[in-house]
């Protein structure tokens, strides 16, 4: 039962991961901007909604656009003021992650000061679990992530194949100057890759909130997953992000049977680094130059 | 206030030393390692351990420090032969996040969370560390040390072969470069000069635990080695001094409240490292924005 137990809790964990990582790898993939600052939009996002669903109590409609607006504000933002001024004369993608580095740290600390350093968690009556079978406890919460997860999946395939806008992103992903001889504009084609992989947090951050809580050091860890999840995934592919992030989600449970729970964090990165050394393309990723 | 300067001007030199030594696998190879932090906890936990149980002659730690971090080194320069640029970031981190778990969780020998204390001070010729004036002129020597092999080792073939890699690998390979020996060498030198740094840290403390080896250390020598200037012999010195004297200036502005001065002095490097990136990529050192391709 304990496994069983410890394999839903992967999957539950395995969607929010699958979510995260599709937001990296989709604006790393098509814009080749290292964002390592994706941590910090979904830090802002949680927090975000927090306030308004628990603190301001607006309700869940209106918190929840405002969480989405917020995170794609400080994507979109980011790119412009950040990334595109530096793109301007250097394109080395050191400058840019360090940059990227940067604006998350101030993130995390903003909103260390403004909420404090502890954990906050919105509560609802669907993050109670319900033993299920004798020993299996599962919450509401762990279905509806499950389902967020593929209603966001098949939205961002349908985009991502029956829409102009989803066609150029590929295109831009492989290859920009011929995006840019096709008369597209590649900069602003950038933008939207930054908004929809900044408001793909939106619902990952809100089930975390009402799960496992938010606190202003997260983005770190979400950052490290997405990463993580991106170049297991293989770079650019949404498919790859998504089984690579329910993988890192089972991983870091599932270790759970078998080691302390301080190892999980190191279980991931024992996969990640495997992967490097022996398969650095990923599951579904062109091989890499280097 | 003279204990309190000379306590500040030990610790520089060790972040001088890590940010020396990061900055030669950085600036000159090219190798954007995010583990630093990792190397220098090897220093650390094997100079507590040697003297702790062995002895506590400095040169034997030393060696035995450098050595084994050299070793380690090399689970760094694997990943560094196969991939570049964001992979090889993503790699490192992943290094630095198993090390953190295994100074952790290695109860019996790293001392686990509660870390190991009571380190004794160091002999070296009959002559034992104690004051922090005797300190201040190890790492003073061990910092000028550092300075000299780096400028040595970058002024000379090896350096331009390095560099010669960091711009273009196949380049490099093309003129005869033995590209995997090179960068494996340069790793295996920073990793062990940084576990330099690590001992000075062990012994001077007399005290480590794992927090001073986390993720937030190797960005905080990241972010000393950009602020100065990367691949600029002198920058990461300069990186330092500004990441150093920074907690230091605040604690003197009265309007700050203590309890969120590490806050602010986060939030100050982190804007440091965005706006410097923006508009001066060579740092406060570096003369000329480099047009690096990875």
């Amino acid at each position: 039962m304990l496994y069983l137990q410890l394999l839903v809790n992967g999957i539950q964990t395995g969607a929010l991961y699958a979510l995260i990582a599709a937001g990296f790898s989709l604006i790393f993939g098509m814009t080749r901007i290292f964002h390592a600052a994706h941590g910090a939009t979904f830090t802002i996002a949680g927090f975000v909604f927090y306030e308004f669903y628990a603190v301001l109590e607006w309700g869940l409609i209106p918190s929840v656009l405002a969480c989405a607006a917020a995170a794609a504000l400080f994507g979109v933002l980011l790119n412009r003021w950040v990334y595109v001024v530096i793109q301007r004369h250097e394109g080395s993608f050191f400058t840019v992650f360090a940059a990227s580095f940067g604006a998350a740290i101030v993130v995390q600390n903003l909103i260390a000061i403004f909420f404090g350093k502890g954990m906050v968690t919105v509560s609802t009556p669907l993050s109670r679990s319900i033993e299920l079978m004798p020993g299996l406890y599962i919450a509401p919460m762990a279905f509806i992530a499950v389902i967020t997860a593929i209603i966001c999946f098949a939205l961002l395939h349908y985009l991502f194949t029956h829409t102009n806008m989803g066609v150029a992103l590929r295109a831009l992903g492989e290859n920009p100057v011929l995006v840019d001889v096709f008369g597209l504009n590649p900069k602003s084609l950038g933008k939207y890759a930054f908004l929809i992989g900044s408001v793909l947090v939106v619902p990952a951050a809100i089930l975390t909130a009402a799960t496992s809580g938010l606190n202003p050091a997260m983005g770190h860890h979400v950052m490290m997953i997405s990463i993580a999840a991106t170049i297991v995934g293989g770079v650019g592919s949404l498919r790859g992000a998504a089984m690579a992030g329910l993988l890192f989600g089972l991983a870091e449970n599932l270790s759970l049977a078998f080691f302390d729970p301080q190892w999980s964090e190191a279980v991931t990165f024992v996969i990640l680094f495997l992967f490097i050394i022996f398969r650095p393309g990923g599951f579904y990723g062109r091989a890499i130059v280097s | 206030m003279l204990a309190y300067l000379q306590n500040i001007v030990v610790l520089f030199s060790i972040n001088a030393i890590l940010a020396l030594t990061l900055n030669f696998i950085m600036g000159y190879a090219g190798i954007f390692s995010l583990a630093h932090a990792v190397f220098f906890g090897i220093g650390a936990y094997t100079a507590a351990f040697v003297a702790l149980n062995y002895t506590d002659s400095l040169v034997l730690c030393m060696l035995a420090a450098m050595g084994l971090s050299a070793v380690i080194s090399m689970a760094l320069a694997l990943p560094a032969l196969r991939v570049r640029g964001e992979y090889f970031v993503a790699a490192s981190l992943g290094l630095q996040m198993i090390g953190v778990t295994i100074f952790s969780e290695w109860k019996s020998v790293t001392g686990g969370l509660g870390g190991m204390v009571g380190i004794p001070s160091p002999v070296f010729l009959g002559y034992t560390f104690r004051s922090t004036t005797d300190f201040l002129i190890l790492a003073g020597v061990i910092l000028i040390g550092i300075l000299v092999i780096t400028s040595l080792l970058v002024r000379g073939s090896f350096g331009r072969s390095l560099m010669a890699i960091r711009d273009s690998e196949s380049a490099a390979q093309a003129y005869g470069k033995s590209v995997n020996t090179v960068k494996t060498l340069s790793v295996a030198i920073s990793a062990g000069l940084a576990a330099l740094g690590g001992v000075l840290y062990a012994f001077y403390m007399s005290f480590v635990n794992v927090e001073v080896f986390t993720l937030d250390m190797s960005i905080l020598l990241m972010a000393m080695v950009i602020i100065g200037g990367t691949g600029t012999l002198i920058g990461p010195v300069v990186g330092a001094a500004i990441v150093m004297a920074l907690p230091a200036a605040l604690t003197y502005l009265p309007f700050i409240p203590p309890g969120e001065l590490g806050t602010i002095q986060q939030i100050i490097y982190g804007s440091a490292m965005v706006i410097l990136m923006m508009y001066r990529p060579g740092g406060v050192v570096g003369a000329r924005a480099k047009g690096k391709s990875t």
